[in-house]
């Protein structure tokens, strides 16, 4: 498959790079096409623009090249893989604004006659999210996990039924020992091994 | 009052919006600081610094620091924006990142994974949004947006916070008077604060 790895971390030495090296380590040694989006490596910009958002609707709304291209890997790729930090129970700005800028009308989705949203990512079979959590399982439940949300179910809404859907979430990571991030990092391997 | 306003418009529906409540607020003694995020060229990007320096003070971090006084100042809260992807712009969830933070809106203490409230100072948040999608498809995704807001931010605010929730759905399906009455309401709801 031709996956895409999308990385949303400021700091390269932190425990969120190590999963993303691990898990696309995984997948490229079971001979996946891996593109890796490290979006603050890349400088990506987080907020649309206001010439973006008057173009929004215009029939080319994509007038950044580094756009552009995350759009044409969006396009052929079979699999996201989303590896991000939760902060305030979402995704960082810059993959929030990954989201936004990217699947614009025409990649993620399109407007039919009746001006309704129609899907367009029908060719996305796999949708993975991988989030560490500074909270415990139980408070993330509460407050309810809006990242996971963001992927799973706003996302849904473009993909096809039968996008499979895998999560793994690390939490408490601020307390985490250095064995339990070593036995996530095997988790990761493992599952991203499955894939 | 701390009024934060996102959108890459400076003239928008969501910036009559703003212009509404803000009609609605000068009818009281408020003192009011608007901030409009687009505007001021706020970076949304937390940075490799701030993330290194989380716990470092704020002087170090001028952009934010101005941010956090108001932050630290308001006893009500609204934000006004656009729902983009059922929850905030990219640019307001910055401002959330890089703005309540360690030392401003919570504290962990040392081997801790529950953060300690600090903005005991707000009271009240209110949410004016608009989104393009109807009601029925946003409680299908679980108003994520709306999440952020009354569950993980109002932990920090004070214990009686209240919040007020105030959507326009289907906006571009809206004709003139559904538009005009949710002005209305929100301008009402300006004056009731």
């Amino acid at each position: 498959m031709r996956i895409l790895l999308v990385l949303a971390h400021p700091n390269t030495d932190s425990f969120t790079h190590a999963i993303g090296t691990r898990a696309g380590d995984a997948l490229r040694a079971k001979g996946h096409q891996v593109d890796l989006l490290d979006l603050y490596a890349l400088g990506f910009r987080a907020a649309m623009s206001a010439d973006e958002r008057a173009a929004y609707e215009s029939g080319s709304p994509i007038i950044d090249p580094m756009v552009a291209e995350h759009a044409e890997l969006v396009k052929a790729t079979d699999a996201i893989v989303f590896v991000y930090p939760t902060w305030w129970s979402g995704m960082p700005a810059i993959l929030k604004g990954w989201i936004e800028r990217v699947l614009v009308p025409g990649v993620a989705f399109h407007f039919n006659h009746a001006g309704k949203v129609r899907p367009g990512l029908g060719h996305i079979r796999k949708v993975v999210g991988i989030s560490t959590y500074g909270s415990r399982r139980l408070y993330v439940k509460l407050i309810n996990d809006n990242g996971r949300r963001t992927a799973y179910r706003t996302l849904r809404l473009n993909t096809s039924l039968r996008t499979r859907r895998t999560w793994l979430a690390f939490y408490a990571v601020d307390t985490s020992s250095a064995k339990q991030r070593a036995a996530f990092l095997d988790r990761v391997e493992q599952k991203m091994s499955a894939l | 009052m701390l009024v934060v306003y996102c959108h890459p418009f400076r003239e928008s529906f969501v910036s009559a919006a703003r212009d509404r409540l803000l009609a609605g607020l000068s009818a009281g003694a408020h003192e009011v600081r608007l901030r409009d995020l687009y505007a001021e060229g706020f970076r949304p990007e937390l940075s490799s610094f701030e993330r290194t320096n989380q716990f470092a003070p704020l002087a170090s971090k001028p952009d934010v620091a101005e941010h956090a006084v108001d932050l630290q100042w308001c006893e009500a809260l609204v934000l006004v924006y656009p729902t983009w992807w059922s929850s905030q712009p990219a640019m307001l969830k910055g401002w959330f990142d890089r703005v309540w933070v360690h030392g401003v809106a919570y504290d962990l203490p040392e081997g801790s994974n529950r953060i300690r409230r600090r903005l005991t100072n707000i009271r009240r948040i209110a949410v004016i949004t608009t989104h393009g999608s109807s009601k029925f498809i946003n409680a299908l995704q679980g108003e994520p947006g709306k999440r952020v807001i009354t569950r993980a931010l109002r932990v920090v605010c004070h214990p009686l916070a209240r919040t007020t929730w105030i959507p326009l759905y289907r906006l571009d399906l809206a004709d003139e008077r559904q538009r005009e009455q949710f002005l209305e309401r929100v301008e009402r709801f300006g004056r009731s604060l």
